[in-house]
């Protein structure tokens, strides 16, 4: 039984960021619409509990944040010593606006928040905020950041929008593809931050990941015919439903080959894997990047073991992607592929063939695994050395030394 | 309508410099194409005729002045456009028009214009 209060705090948290658009649209201007939706939010959080949540809270935080928008427009142009502009705002209470018109604020509020002229922290930073409806206090939780820097850094992002006309729209289809890219890379940001942390002790973060998903949901809602917007949520649950077995009970990192396939989700798989066959059925000519990066993630869901999976597949994928979007991680998981399908000398063969990499820690990494699968002691923990000494993770570099320490496949 | 300052940082020229006269037809152009939102602009002698001033103790004090810019960039302030534009994206539109933009020599800062009321 959950109380009254956890029931207002979802209701509240579930309506929130297409309030916040709305208002957004009404009074133009994120940080007013920001300051009157949580408003609103006080007074739903202090009067729901006594009267009980009303019929349509989205109706009803609306109309009340309407109404503080208002109130601060005529209290600032008060000080002002101007006449009220917010005539056009007035209180009699229009109806609340249809869910298609929230559909296209929302859209609108997603492209503001992610405009390429903000910083990519700054772009994770207020999506949190205003599309997921974190708490400058989550925020900072999320961000591993004091809480005063992440309020600075909301702050910030919201004068640049306001003082330098940063629109409040959709892009033309012109500039689309190369905006919705962006949005997506900051999706993607997060997700990762939160299921492969770059700091903090923790091996995941599932705060993060359920945020990005959450994220993900929210575009596929919004534009449910984006090849790139259906690939990255499809990628997202088909990396995400090895949350059961990807960290150990010692809060170690498991390595994919190491674990019980059992603990994956079968339900998020089986919905990634809709996914993938949707965005694959999307996009006849021209493979889209997270599509494929999904279709290699299921291509290990579908695989009843690790032993078993479809390399042939996996490394078809990795060539498709290696086509739409080269780079050294794609060529580095194409080798690992080709060493479980034809041997670690296959796959040495390929992680050498890999030009410009001797400066990456991870490179030296795969070399030192495979040459201990070789059995090339001397030279794999040289490697190993050499994939520390370049900063090599303290995960990744316990991981590597685990798979160092068996005895070799 | 917002106005925008388009401010170009890039190689630090004399105008007798034979560059100077070479980059002048983009800058036409740029100034013909854009005629309709130019609300202002100046093109700047380089940073070592600049004279940096300072009083100290306050208003009527001393006035003291340095030679050369106050800071010492790669790229100097070599000019600069307010330009009136719907949003951001259109700013940002112009100033990628700019030859410091795309011809090597820099790049162009886009900032908002403080628009005082009254």
């Amino acid at each position: 039984m959950t109380s009254p209060v956890d029931a207002v705090e979802r209701a509240v948290r579930e309506e929130f960021p297409r309030i916040l658009a709305t208002l957004v649209r009404v009074t133009g201007d994120v940080g007013l619409a920001e300051d009157s939706v949580q408003e609103a939010v006080v007074r739903a959080l202090t009067t729901w509990p006594r009267d009980g949540v009303p019929d349509e809270p989205r109706a009803w935080l609306t109309t009340v944040a309407r109404r503080c928008a208002v109130d601060r427009i005529r209290r600032e142009s008060q000080r002002d010593g101007k006449e009220t502009e917010a005539v056009w705002l007035n209180d009699s209470d229009p109806a609340p606006p249809p869910d298609s018109v929230v559909r296209d604020d929302l859209l609108r509020l997603v492209f503001t928040c992610c405009h390429p002229t903000l910083a990519p922290e700054s772009q994770v930073a207020l999506s949190l905020r205003t599309l997921c409806g974190l708490s400058t206090a989550e925020v900072a939780r999320a961000l591993l950041v004091p809480e005063a820097t992440a309020a600075k850094r909301l702050t910030r992002a919201k004068q640049k929008i306001s003082a330098a006309h940063i629109p409040y729209r959709v892009p033309p289809d012109a500039e689309l593809p190369d905006r919705l890219a962006g949005v997506l890379a900051t999706v993607y940001l997060v997700f990762n931050e939160g299921y492969a942390p770059s700091s903090g002790d923790a091996a995941v973060r599932q705060d993060l990941v359920d945020e990005a998903i959450r994220l993900g949901r929210l575009l596929l809602d919004l534009m449910p015919d984006e090849p790139g917007v259906i690939g990255l949520l499809a990628l997202m649950l088909l990396l995400d439903c090895r949350r059961g077995a990807r960290v150990a009970a010692d809060g170690s990192a498991v390595r994919l080959q190491d674990q019980v396939k059992s603990l994956w989700d079968p339900a998020m798989a089986a919905e990634g894997v809709q996914l993938v066959a949707d965005g694959v059925r999307r996009t006849p000519d021209r493979a889209d990047p997270y599509v494929v990066q999904a279709a290699i993630a299921g291509c290990h869901a579908l695989a009843p073991s690790f032993a078993e999976t479809d390399w042939n597949a996996v490394i078809d994928w990795y060539d498709v992607l290696l086509a739409v979007r080269d780079s050294p991680s794609a060529r580095l998981g194409r080798a690992a592929a080709i060493a479980e399908r034809d041997g670690a000398a296959a796959g040495l063969a390929e992680v050498d063939a890999i030009a410009g990499l001797d400066h990456h820690a991870w490179w030296h990494g795969a070399r030192a695994e495979l040459l201990h699968r070789l059995g090339r002691e001397d030279e794999s923990s040289s490697e190993r050395n050499e994939a520390d000494r370049l900063g090599l993770n303290t995960r990744a570099l316990a991981s590597l030394d685990a798979s160092l320490a068996a005895s070799p496949r | 309508m917002p106005q925008y300052a388009a401010l170009i940082w890039s190689t630090d020229l004399e105008p007798s410099d034979p560059r100077f006269a070479a980059m002048m037809p983009g800058y036409d152009a740029f100034g013909h194409e854009a005629e309709a939102v130019i609300r202002g602009g100046a093109a700047l002698y380089q940073n070592a005729t600049a004279t940096t001033v300072r009083v100290t103790g306050g208003k009527g004090g001393e006035v003291v002045t340095t030679d050369g810019p106050y800071a010492d960039t790669k790229e100097a302030l070599t000019g600069f456009y307010l330009v009136e534009a719907a949003d951001l994206d259109e700013a940002v539109g112009w100033a990628a028009k700019i030859p410091a933009a795309y011809d090597g020599s820099g790049c162009v800062e886009v900032r908002p214009i403080i628009e005082f009321p009254g």
